[in-house]
């Protein structure tokens, strides 16, 4: 099996009038289907940087990224802005922090924009699939409503069925939860869980909410623009393939792990730059 | 069911009712002024010719000494003739019963209103057919006259009696005045009244119509000549001969030269609002980046959505063409009103000009689709990464780590300026603030101050044309220096009305002057246009004239006159020198020009030749009809008590006085006809200023629209209401004194180009032209007010931000 | 003449004694008091209610962190000190000022020119001013110092925060961190005495996070009163005081103290659960032998473990607030060791009782020796 995305020695530079500053160091990685992959890192570490290089959102100093799917390499960088265009709505769900939703469509017209632009689906069947779409994020009930008239969480369960509806293999989630309550951003996360769980997504989520790590199949740590600490999690790895379909335990925050924004010894991960 | 994106164009035009509005009239407004004058142009131009053409006008007027029916008859059996008919026109005092102020009017009296088949009246109220001891009035005696249908008026006779005729209508005469400026309102009359008016029962004018060729002016000219000829073979005597075709009114050429200008301006107006449209979309492409990130992050390609704000902008331009369409037809419709009442010509009714409607359709999607070009090309080319940063929208934020050199936040202007900060410590940093925040979206603040600037620079040199106009009728009135001027029935001896007069208080000079006309000939000998030569004596004190070549007429000048510049248009290359045929009492005579002068373009050519050489033609030596006399004062009011005064004077003491009026009254409607066009002139630099005011109001809402964000900063570091719109209308009012000093420098050329058509089309000459302050110190007032009107609104919006809302962006 | 220089002395033996009142009177009121702030956010898809009455008070020269999650309520917390937003209904007096009470929208702005200096986690300096400028820019707004004499200020100001070779850039041509320091003296411009920061190393590398932290540090020291939204663990370091927000409600300082490692939900929890009791100065609070059947946690004020001995009482130590007692006993439920009693002042007292406290205490990863 090749990995769905591979990231070859990936630099980014970016030149400011303050002067030269490299945000990526030569990222390389790949992402196997079926992962859901934690990109953890405080801000300024590189994390969206690294992110909008997968999704040929921004432009790459060096290096290369290849997507496969359907027995096709795509490389990312060397497409056209179009071509890229089009190849991101096909193949890529994205879901941002603040969600970007279109303020003056319905949630129906919002899942089934990405279907409208790219044409994969005839203008009625989309409207079905949309209709499916946000009955699996429980949001059928507001169908005709606008995202204005939403929670924050139920926006971001909008976004999600949205980041779906091309029915791409891989979604890209920039800290989804980071601007959620703690309560909804739980919902949201057992959310991505299932959609790797139940219909085999590949999902790669960046955050700095260190608590997450035990719950992604691996998470890499970013600090300074380069990958510091590679974490398998064998657990949760044991978890999806025993329980496959069962949702986690609820209260993650009682699994024992230390609170973030604390000092505590899992701190030394967060900055290991700084002396003891 | 429509499609998303679809549903997507039709909300962005939908929710932001304000803005749409703002785009849709700032297309509007343009394509509305364009409509209005392509409009009125074409409805100006059919209903005159046609309205006239009905009337059907003579093409030959013969203004004679007395002649019967038997020469009328006469003349209907020449070859050539399609109809002729006889009048008689005289000259009137009358005045409403009661009222206390005599004016002149010229009475017409048909001998069959029935027959009437030349120059119709067009009935507007009452009867169009006066019995006797009636009289119906032409409606432009009611401009100076008050009365009504049915109620009598006052006829003062030459010998003193007063006679009353009652008014029975109004009529619309298009055709007997048509084009003569000097002309007095009209009365008519029935034949029998003439008797109880003590007038003969004889014609005095004649009017014919051509059997073909009524468009032909050469033929019709020719056609003049042959006609007199008979007349006078037949024992008519012919002072003046006048010409029109049937189909064109004598005014046409004018008309459509002023409304040239007025399309030009249009024109310009549609340009401006252009601009102003390529501002907004522009703003509104900035207010858009994010949702255009949304769409291409989702895998929208540029096309699309190069497509989308495309359909966006065509559904603008529709729109507001359903507001300019009807719009401009009724605003074309009443600017052709207005026309046609001072022009006094009919219109054919309301109707929407199909060509002007197309105009409006092709500039109201084309022009909209062009300004918003380049703004949408450039939105749907942003990244998505620039789009979801907010980084375009947002020129404010620190860019550290992310800008490239392409997305600079601070355009040159402002590096450049911040390289006077030691001195700017002078300066307090919220002007400061705004003096840098009116230079940062340079491409907007270029569009906007172009928008300004031209607005005001076209109504600064309205006030400069007008000035060079007036300053040109000072110049001609300098023809007319007498205060009153005095119409005598029968010559009298020069030395007689002095000494009679001199007992008047307050009169200071009295000449006696000749008028004669003649005709002027081309070399080969046919009639070109009736020759007016006025007679002062040489050296006269009462006629300053300016002469463009050669010398003013002398005493011992014998068949030498000085011509006014008219005469270039028979004679392009005439030079002092040069000799002219001209027929005078009927005899064709060579005259030797000795100057050439400038005049308006009146009816027919206008010259000068001393009264010694003139009163011994006439055989009127030391005798005259016509006298000047000058006073020591020259207000308007003053020679109008004047004139009255020696009006009466000269009655009591038994002269035949025809009438007596102000030395300037012969200006009048010349002085009427350019304040119509310069008020027509203001009309457009009001517009060009409302679209200039409309596109700063614009650009403010978007500056504040854009600067939430450091309204917001400002708040929270303690600015109070005052201090945050006092920085929104200081920007406001920075950028109208910026486009203040550009109106100042281009008012100069429009000046010059705007002066320079119009004279050609009033004067046919070009006049001087001159520069006033009051139009330079208006527009500075007016562009403070307007500019502090504009930031108003936006000023106080920014105001109302709280600052949560302006940082709930993070 | 005795009488008089006796009314002197008398005089002068005051004046210590009033020394010591104005001491006092020289905080006459608290710089920030907040009461029963309540926030509720209405939007189409219903109310979210952001700080569910808040009561803190802050006196003056205190240098308090507030911590949080996002979505906790700190940030709305903050707003309602700087007047930025306001509240939903409560009290909020800042500097001895009813900001809401008696203030609209436009006078709030320019009495926080006056009395605040706010620090912004993205700096929100104005980018076409240099940093100069930007730093005049509250004196022009506030009016204060006269006109020629705000330069001079300016360029102390940003001295002392290091910049005084970068005052005439612009904000873009600095690093992130020195903007940081130049949003700090801005908020210094108008001298005011309480300075409000929302994360402001939310946005800085670790170098950069370290100057504001001694930029702070120093203000601190010089007397301001500062409040600090942060998730900067060496930020809250330096603080005096750390309040825990968590869904908009404050933590009992006492609990968070105790048990630091808690998630701030179950903070929240403890605080709420746990059972407060008052003690007279000498009170005896638990009497050695008896059955512990609470975990206690001093709220304020000192308490004495005292020893029984031969020789009379013994202190053997003396726990002051935010201080547990009885961890080990009431996880296996052994009476008290020690007599625990109320030092000189009054002492108030969480009690927790034992079930919960074992799940805290396992959760909260205190160790036996506690």
């Amino acid at each position: 099996m090749l990995p769905l995305l591979t990231l070859d020695h990936v630099t980014k530079m970016y030149y400011t009038e303050a002067g030269e500053f490299l945000a990526l160091r030569g990222i390389s990685l790949e992402v196997w289907p079926g992962e859901f992959l934690g990109i953890i890192g405080k801000s300024g570490a590189g994390k969206s940087t690294l992110l909008n290089m997968i999704n040929g959102v921004d432009t790459l100093t060096s290096g290369e990224v290849v997507f496969r799917s359907n027995g096709q390499e795509v490389f990312v960088h060397r497409l056209s802005e179009s071509e890229r265009a089009r190849w991101r709505g096909r193949a890529l769900g994205i879901v941002h922090q603040s969600f970007q939703l279109l303020p003056m469509l319905t949630l129906l017209e919002n899942v089934m924009l990405p279907m409208d632009l790219c044409g994969l689906y005839r203008p009625r069947t989309s409207r079905q699939r949309a209709l499916e779409l946000l009955r699996l994020v429980e949001l059928e009930d507001h169908a005709h409503k606008y995202p204005t008239q939403l929670s924050g969480g139920q926006q971001q369960r909008l976004a999600i069925a949205r980041a779906l509806a091309n029915d791409p293999p891989l979604l890209i989630a920039d800290e989804p939860t980071g601007s959620l309550d703690s309560t909804t951003a739980e919902v949201i996360f057992r959310l991505f869980e299932r959609l790797v769980q139940e219909q085999g997504k590949t999902i790669i989520m960046v955050t700095h909410d260190t608590t997450l790590i035990p719950r992604f199949s691996r998470s890499i740590l970013l600090v300074d623009g380069m990958i510091v600490t590679e974490n398998r999690n064998h657990a949760a790895e044991a978890d999806r393939q025993t329980d496959r379909g069962t949702p986690p335990p609820a209260g993650s925050d009682s699994r024992g792990t230390p609170n973030g924004s604390r000092p505590a010894p899992g701190d030394g991960l967060t900055r290991p730059g700084r002396p003891a | 069911m429509v499609r998303p994106r679809w549903k997507k164009v039709l909300h962005d035009l939908w929710d932001n009712k304000a803005r749409t509005l703002t785009v849709v009239f700032s297309i509007a407004i343009g394509v509305f002024a364009i409509g209005v004058i392509a409009g009125a142009y074409v409805i100006i131009s059919e209903d005159l010719r046609l309205s006239y053409a009905a009337a059907a006008p003579y093409n030959v007027e013969l203004r004679m000494a007395d002649f019967n029916r038997e020469l009328l008859d006469a003349v209907r059996d020449e070859e050539g003739v399609a109809r002729a008919e006889g009048r008689r026109v005289f000259y009137a005092r009358v005045r409403a019963a009661g009222a206390t102020r005599w004016v002149g009017m010229d009475m017409v009296a048909f001998d069959d209103f029935q027959a009437n088949s030349i120059n119709l009246l067009t009935p507007l109220q009452g009867k169009a057919t006066p019995e006797k001891r009636q009289v119906v009035l032409e409606r432009s005696v009611l401009d100076s006259l008050s009365i009504q249908a049915g109620q009598a008026l006052e006829v003062q006779l030459p010998d003193g009696s007063v006679r009353r005729l009652q008014v029975v209508g109004i009529v619309q005469d298009t055709a007997m005045g048509a084009g003569d400026f000097l002309a007095l309102p009209f009365m008519y009359i029935a034949w029998e009244t003439l008797s109880y008016l003590k007038e003969p029962e004889a014609y005095n004018r004649l009017y014919v119509t051509v059997a073909e060729q009524g468009d032909d002016i050469e033929y019709i000219r020719d056609f003049g000549a042959r006609l007199r000829n008979t007349v006078e073979k037949r024992g008519g005597y012919v002072v003046r001969l006048r010409f029109a075709l049937s189909n064109k009114h004598p005014l046409t050429d004018p008309v459509n030269a002023i409304l040239g200008v007025l399309l030009a301006l249009g024109v310009l107006i549609v340009f401006l609002s252009g601009s102003l449209i390529a501002n907004t979309l522009a703003a509104l492409l900035q207010q858009h980046i994010r949702h255009i990130g949304v769409i291409k992050m989702i895998g929208g390609r540029s096309e699309q959505v190069f497509g989308m704000y495309m359909t966006l902008i065509l559904a603008f331009g529709l729109l507001a063409l359903l507001i300019a369409i009807p719009s401009g037809g009724q605003g074309a419709y009443a600017l052709a009103e207005f026309v046609a009442d001072r022009m006094n010509f009919r219109l054919m009714g309301y109707r929407l000009v199909p060509t002007a409607v197309a105009i409006q359709v092709v500039l109201g999607l084309l022009i909209p689709l062009i300004a918003g070009f380049v703004p949408v090309w450039n939105g749907s080319r942003v990244t998505v990464l620039q789009a979801i940063s907010g980084e375009m929208a947002r020129p404010g934020r620190p860019l550290a780590k992310r800008a490239t050199a392409l997305d600079n936040p601070q355009p040159r202007p402002a590096e450049f300026i911040g390289r006077w900060q030691r001195m700017n410590v002078l300066l307090p940093r919220p002007f400061l603030l705004s003096l840098r925040n009116t230079f940062r979206r340079r491409a907007r603040l270029i569009l906007t101050l172009f928008t300004l600037s031209m607005g005001g620079a076209i109504f600064i040199a309205v006030f400069n044309v007008r000035l060079t106009l007036n300053d040109y009728m000072d110049a001609i009135a300098r023809y007319f220096v007498a205060d009153v001027l005095l119409d005598f029935r029968s010559p009298y001896r020069l030395r007689e009305v002095e000494q009679v007069l001199k007992r008047v208080p307050d009169v200071l000079r009295v000449e006696g002057w000749h008028l004669v006309s003649g005709e002027l000939l081309d070399p080969r000998g046919r009639v070109l246009e009736n020759i007016n030569i006025i007679a002062p004596p040489a050296y006269s004190p009462l006629i300053q004239p300016m002469l463009v070549e050669g010398r003013w007429i002398r005493a011992d000048d014998v068949r030498k006159f000085a011509i006014s510049e008219t005469a270039y248009k028979y004679y392009p290359n005439l030079k002092p020198g040069d000799r002219l045929k001209i027929v005078l009492f009927g005899e064709e005579e060579t005259w030797e020009v000795v100057g050439i002068f400038k005049f308006i373009d009146r009816e027919g050519i206008l010259a000068y030749a001393p009264y010694e050489y003139i009163s011994q033609q006439v055989g009127l030596t030391q005798r005259a009809f016509v006298f000047r006399v000058a006073t020591s004062r020259h207000d308007r009011a003053y020679q109008d008590a004047k004139a009255e005064e020696l009006d009466a004077f000269l009655r009591a003491q038994g002269y035949h006085l025809r009438r007596a009026e102000a030395g300037q009254a012969s200006l009048d409607l010349a002085v009427d006809s350019l304040n119509t066009i310069v008020v027509f002139l203001l009309i457009m630099a009001v517009l060009t200023a409302i679209v200039g005011s409309i596109g700063l109001t614009g650009t403010m809402s978007m500056n504040v629209m854009e600067r939430t964000r450091e309204i917001g900063i400002l708040r929270a570091i303690g600015a109070d209401d005052r201090a945050v719109s006092g920085l929104v209308l200081g920007e406001g009012v920075l950028i109208g004194l910026i486009s203040f000093v550009f109106a100042v420098g281009l008012s100069i050329p429009i000046t010059y180009l705007l002066a320079t058509i119009i004279s050609l089309t009033v004067f046919q000459t070009p006049v001087e032209v001159l520069f006033t302050v009051t139009g330079y110190v208006s527009w500075l007032g007016m562009v403070i007010g307007l500019s502090a009107v504009a930031s108003l609104l936006p000023a106080r919006n920014a105001a109302r931000l709280t600052v949560r809302e302006v940082l709930a962006y993070e | 003449m005795n009488r008089r220089l006796e009314g002197a002395m008398a005089l002068l033996a005051a004046r210590p004694a009033r020394k010591a009142d104005s001491a006092r009177a020289g905080e006459p009121f608290p710089m920030i008091e907040a009461r029963r702030i309540v926030k509720v956010f209405r939007n189409a898809a219903g109310e979210f209610h952001a700080l569910k009455g808040v009561d803190l008070t802050v006196r003056r020269g205190e240098f308090v962190a507030i911590i949080g999650k996002s979505g906790s309520g700190k940030s709305t917390l903050l707003n309602m000190i700087t007047g930025i937003d306001h509240p939903t209904s409560g009290q909020m007096r800042v500097n001895g000022m009813d900001i809401y009470g008696s203030m609209n929208e436009s006078q709030r702005s320019r009495w926080r020119g006056r009395n605040l200096g706010v620090v912004f986690q993205f700096f929100q300096l104005i980018p076409t001013l240099s940093l100069l400028e930007n730093v005049m820019l509250p004196m022009d707004l506030a009016g204060v110092y006269p006109f020629e004499e705000r330069p001079r200020r300016a360029r102390e100001l940003l001295a002392q925060v290091g910049l005084e070779n970068e005052a005439d850039k612009r904000p873009g041509l600095v690093s992130t961190g020195q903007q940081q320091a130049a949003a700090i003296a801005r908020a210094l411009a108008c001298d005011p005495p309480l300075i409000v920061a929302d994360e402001p190393t939310g946005n800085l590398d670790s170098r950069s996070a370290q100057r504001i932290i001694e930029l702070f540090e120093e203000l601190a020291a010089a007397g301001k009163t500062l409040v600090i939204v942060t998730h900067d663990p060496s930020m809250m370091a330096h603080a005096r005081r750390t309040i825990v927000i968590s869904d908009g409600e404050l933590v009992d300082e006492a609990v968070s103290r105790a048990l630091p490692r808690l998630s701030h939900r179950r903070m929240l929890e403890v605080s709420k659960q746990a059972r407060r009791a008052e003690f007279n100065p000498g009170q005896v609070v638990v009497e050695v032998g008896q059955p512990v059947t609470a975990l206690g946690i001093v709220r304020r004020g000192w308490v004495e473990a005292v020893a029984l001995t031969e020789q009379g009482e013994r202190v053997v130590a003396t726990l002051g607030a935010g201080e547990m007692a009885g961890v080990s006993q009431v996880r296996r439920g052994r009476p008290a060791p020690l007599r625990l009693r109320a030092g000189q002042e009054p002492v108030e007292m969480l009690w927790l009782e034992a079930d919960r406290a074992v799940a805290v205490l396992e959760e909260a990863g205190v160790n036996e020796s506690g």
